[in-house]
């Protein structure tokens, strides 16, 4: 073989099929955990489920959630109970998709899409307002312009992951649950954390 | 609080028990959990043992407040006592051995915590509590971490409002009565309490009574629930959003401590510290929620130079400029006493000793007054025999000879009923009409104003018989605006000769007693000291002094008025709203030449102004303040200025440096260093003192040495339903350094106030009392929202029933008020608190009223009422 030794690891490549893929012509199928940009959930009334608590501000390790609570105006409420979102906002640029946002949230008002392409031109597009995060009234992540989408992408937003119980019970860890759109798969009540009591 | 010292309102109310008094050495040995040590005999466990580091839970438990025993979350086993007790409201004795941690209390706690959470909402999220709660913090440390029931929780429509700022969430209530109890036995405003029964008790505020205290924000910071919750602060932080620094309120001049918090640079809300010698941890709601003038759309953020009709923005050198050459015109074409300095007394106490240096060493005139003709002379205050706050809860017989304190030093009043209420001090209510405190006095001696002799006789008779050793403190102040301080002072001067009193100033404006003792009154230079007596040493730091002593507000508008003063800087005071004379302040304004206005807000008087100059005020610029009984505190800056403003201190020394004097001074604390330095009462005062003294530096020093106190910040500071202990940025070593005695013997009353001549009754006649209620046109009610809802902006004029029945019209009717010097229309009401031949003016009114009827130089305001046609 001599001199052709050397490439016999190239040879031997030459003949395994390819795993190069032609993104974004083609893309694959995201992982179930797939953490992409956010969406802010609502019920099916139409009630936003944010109420404006900040847990999620107050846990992200970027410090990039911006987050005020008002007080709910009593004849026009924005979400069920005293307090309401009133700003909300997400810098991107600094967002590590960490998901601790969507573990703290109470209310699972916060959840991540797969949506994970979009290119900014200047710095107030990074920062997601209110408005922008919010779904629309189909319980779809709203497309912004500079937004990449393909078919079907928007699809699974509200996926959550449940935290192990701070009891340490496995019972939870690694289950993800589906909780449709508009508010489906809330998720049942618990009963009790610790081990012997969980369902 | 001292180991050794149990206050108290911490004695169980039915004094069965041994009760140690204030400073009792006796001390007694008791185990708590197997760790021995040595406590005052008498004092409550619960005290006993967080003072030696073992914390019991508890909700119902306020070291201010009387035990009650409601919440029994702080069961603990005492050996050879049956069952649990409650540590709340045991008193330690000799041998006692106390297990806070074995199995029974810890069943105890479960039990007791399961039971809270079986109708406590979980509504953390949403509740402004969440994150600093003690209910939260305690279920985590000390509850069972699971609860068997399922059933579904008590529901209430929620939440209610109870008064103007705090609104209820019944929901959430546990019951301890901390506020309740609070209203009754702090503030003297029972006007909360619980109604219904086992699972349906609720707090209830009584039928068409509103919850309206002065002091109802503090049941919000001692709920130890999110039960009640403040309107100004609700919703708009969650408590790991807060940043927060300690300073003192500058409201009125009692001083109190506070916790000032912001997020996202805005002001959001105002917590009490707990500081032993001044407010006890307690805030009034003014206080309270008065930081939201701060934020105020209101202020002028930027300089502003006259050009025609218009002040427009400018530049700061085009600005200091302008006000620099006007000065100097005025001070080299008529001599330095044609300017005339008013006001200052809202800054710090680097602002007032700039402004003095500027006013009395660069530009040489005397002419300069911090008080406007609504208090009391500069002499007497200075100079007379002082008390401290605390002297309140030693004294032999306080005597109130004064304003409303409830009105217009709330805390203070806090502290006087204290006095009188929980420790028996006998108070003596020396006033012309009933007041917020006439309830708690042992005496009430009423007198037509200007007509003192009586009452004084009356007063020096009860003291007579009265034993005790401690001092008569006076509360001296001005009772009304509508006669002149003479009779005031000449009952003070009788009380401070016959029995020693002392007394405690009641003077008003934030920081008007900093403002007198940094020299911005006629006749007197920084440190206490008056111009003749202090001439040589001042000079030596500023280079020279006035030559002769100068007016008072009063003159120097007079001055003005007549054209002799031909300029006046004003200093953070509007003097259309805050003299009691607006005619004259008018007319003053209106001949004088040359107006500069240093200031926040853009009030009647700027609009004569020549050139605004634009100040930073509380919680935006550093410093010192000092309160009422002369303590120097620090304020601490929180937030960054928006716009363009300066602090006072430096558009003095920017103005004195035009003017061909420069200080060289860059920093707040080379102010104070100069000040401990130059100003003879502040010898020892410097910068690195104020930075640890733990409570502030009474002065003089050297009269008070032993009370500076020194401690680090205790851990867990910051949890706001406990009372907030005062933090210090550094570990002190304990020990003051004994201060250099005072350059120049500092100024002394001379006590010599002849009685003024008794002014004869016109039966016809209503004689007025004018003076100030809490809320009303000043600028931190009407610029904070929250505030502002609660003042009435009308005048009104109050009458006794009799008196509008003698009138012969209906509550409400508009009638015609005429004194000698004015006549007014005004509405006229019934009011309890004002005798037969009298009439109640609130002076902080917008509209004609108060100043316009009063005559600064009649003995008495005396007004004719006719009815409209």
């Amino acid at each position: 073989m001599g001199r052709l030794s050397g490439f016999r690891v190239t040879l031997a490549q030459v003949f395994k099929p390819k795993v190069t893929e032609h993104y974004p012509k083609e893309k694959r199928p995201k992982p179930e955990r797939f953490h992409g940009r956010h969406v802010l959930n609502r019920y099916e009334d139409g009630m936003e489920k944010c109420i404006g608590c900040e847990l999620c501000a107050g846990v992200c390790p970027a410090k990039c959630i911006y987050v005020r609570g008002a007080d709910n105006p009593p004849d026009a409420p924005v979400s069920p109970g005293e307090r309401y979102g009133f700003v909300y906002e997400i810098n991107y640029l600094r967002c590590i998709h960490c998901d601790l946002c969507v573990e703290a949230c109470p209310t699972e008002a916060i959840t991540e899409s797969k949506l994970f392409e979009f290119s900014f031109t200047n710095r107030e597009d990074a920062i997601y307002t209110r408005d922008e995060l919010l779904v629309d009234d189909e319980g779809r992540a709203r497309r912004q312009p500079w937004e990449l989408w393909h078919g079907g992408e928007d699809d699974r937003t509200s996926a959550w992951m449940r935290a192990t119980a701070p009891s340490g019970s496995a019972e939870f860890e690694g289950r993800v649950s589906w909780s449709g759109e508009l508010g489906f798969g809330v998720r049942l009540g618990e009963k009790g954390q610790s081990e012997e009591s969980s369902p | 609080m001292s180991a050794n010292a149990v206050p108290m309102s911490q004695w169980p109310s039915d004094h069965r028990y041994t009760i140690p008094v204030a400073g009792d050495q006796d001390m007694v040995t008791v185990t708590i959990d197997d760790k021995v040590v040595q406590v005052p005999r008498g004092q409550l466990l619960i005290a006993a043992a967080q003072e030696h580091g073992t914390y019991i839970p508890r909700f119902c438990w306020h070291e201010r407040m009387k035990p009650v025993g409601m919440c029994r979350m702080c069961l603990v086993e005492v050996e050879g006592m049956r069952g649990l007790q409650i540590s709340c409201a045991t008193p330690v004795v000799d041998g006692m051995v106390v297990r806070t941690e074995s199995a029974p209390v810890k069943a105890a706690q479960d039990g007791v915590l399961e039971m809270l959470l079986i109708n406590h909402p979980l509504d953390c999220p949403v509740c402004d509590r969440g994150g600093e709660c003690p209910l939260q913090d305690q279920t985590l440390a000390f509850g069972p971490g699971e609860s068997r029931y399922v059933e579904e929780k008590r529901h209430f429509a929620k939440p209610i409002p109870i008064s103007d700022l705090v609104m209820l969430d019944r929901e959430r209530c546990i019951q301890c009565g901390r506020c309740t109890r609070f209203a009754a036995e702090i503030a003297g405003d029972a006007l909360i309490d619980f109604g219904g029964r086992g699972g349906h008790t609720e707090v209830i505020t009584y039928p068409d009574e509103p919850f309206s205290s002065y002091f109802s924000g503090n049941t919000v910071q001692i709920c130890p629930v999110g039960a009640l919750t403040a309107k100004p602060y609700r919703f708009r932080a969650r408590p790991w959003d807060l940043d927060s620094v300690e300073t003192s309120c500058q409201a009125c001049a009692v001083g109190c401590r506070g916790a000032l918090d912001s997020t996202s640079n805005r002001l959001v809300r105002l917590l009490g510290v707990d500081s032993e010698p001044v407010n006890h941890g307690w805030l009034c709601d003014k206080g309270r929620y008065g930081y939201e003038w701060v934020h105020s759309e209101a202020r002028v953020r930027a300089p502003g130079l006259r050009r025609g009709m218009e002040l427009e923005v400018t530049s700061w050198p085009q600005a200091l400029d302008a006000a620099a050459a006007a000065l100097r015109r005025v001070r080299d074409e008529h001599g330095p006493g044609a300017i005339g300095v008013l006001g200052g007394a809202r800054g710090t106490n680097e602002d007032a000793y700039a402004w003095a240096r500027f006013a009395k060493g660069v530009l040489r005139t005397d002419n300069v007054d911090a008080q406007l003709a609504d208090g009391l002379p500069a002499d007497v205050v200075l100079g007379m025999p002082r008390a401290t706050i605390a002297d309140l809860d030693r004294a032999r017989a306080i005597v109130l000879l004064g304003p409303d304190l409830k009105e217009e030093l709330p805390v203070l009043a806090l502290r006087v009923r204290r006095a009188a209420v929980d420790l028996g001090v006998p108070l003596i209510d020396v006033a012309a009409r009933d007041h917020g405190l006439t309830s708690s006095a042992a005496h009430v001696i009423r007198h037509a104003p200007g007509v003192v002799q009586e009452a004084v006789d009356q007063v020096a008779s009860i003291i007579d018989g009265i034993t005790g050793d401690g001092p008569v403190v006076v509360v001296l102040g001005r009772p009304s605006v509508a006669e002149p301080a003479a009779a005031t002072i000449h009952a003070a001067s009788q009380l401070a000769k016959s029995h020693g009193a002392r007394f405690l100033s009641a003077l008003r404006r934030g920081n008007v007693h900093g403002a007198l003792d940094l020299g911005l009154a006629p006749g007197f230079l920084p440190g206490r000291v008056s111009l003749d007596a202090g001439r040589d040493h001042l000079s030596a730091t500023w280079g020279g002094t006035p030559d002769a002593t100068g007016f008072d507000a009063t003159g120097i508008l007079r001055a003005a008025a007549n054209g002799t003063i031909k300029a006046l800087v004003l200093v953070g005071c509007d003097l259309l709203t805050d003299f009691p004379d607006r005619a004259l302040a008018r007319e003053a304004l209106s001949a004088v030449e040359r107006v500069v206005c240093v200031g926040a807000f853009p009030d009647d008087s700027a609009e004569r102004a020549d050139v605004f100059l634009p100040t930073g005020v509380w919680g935006e610029q550093a410093g010192t303040t000092t309160n009422l009984e002369g303590r120097v505190s620090v304020l601490r800056r929180k937030i960054t200025p928006e716009g363009r403003t300066m602090e006072g201190w430096r558009i003095a020394a920017e103005l004195a440096a035009r003017l061909g004097s420069d200080w060289d001074l860059e920093t707040v604390e080379e102010v104070q260093d100069e000040i401990a330095q130059a100003a003879p009462a502040f010898a020892g005062v410097d910068a690195a003192l104020l930075r640890r003294a733990r409570d502030g530096v009474v002065l003089p020093l050297a009269d008070h040495l032993d009370e500076v106190t020194f401690v680090p910040a205790t851990p867990g500071a910051g949890v706001s339903w406990e009372p907030l202990r005062p933090a210090a940025d550094e570990v002190g070593n304990g020990e003051v350094a004994a201060p250099p005695a005072p350059a120049v013997a500092l100024h002394t009353w001379s006590m010599e106030a002849p009685a003024p001549a008794a002014a004869p009754r016109d039966s016809y006649a209503l004689r007025v009392i004018a003076a100030r209620t809490l809320y009303g046109n000043d600028r931190v009610t009407s610029e904070s929202p929250s505030l502002a809802r609660l003042a009435t902006s009308d005048a009104r004029l109050l009458v006794s029933a009799r008196d509008r029945d003698r009138i012969g019209v209906e509550d409400g009717t508009v009638v015609r008020v005429t004194s000698p010097r004015a006549s007014v229309e005004l509405p006229i009401h019934v009011d309890r608190s004002t005798p037969e031949g009298f009439a109640f003016l609130a002076t902080n009114r917008d509209g004609a009223g108060a100043s316009d009827l009063i005559d600064l130089d009649a003995p008495v305001t005396d007004v004719r009422v006719e009815t409209l046609s």
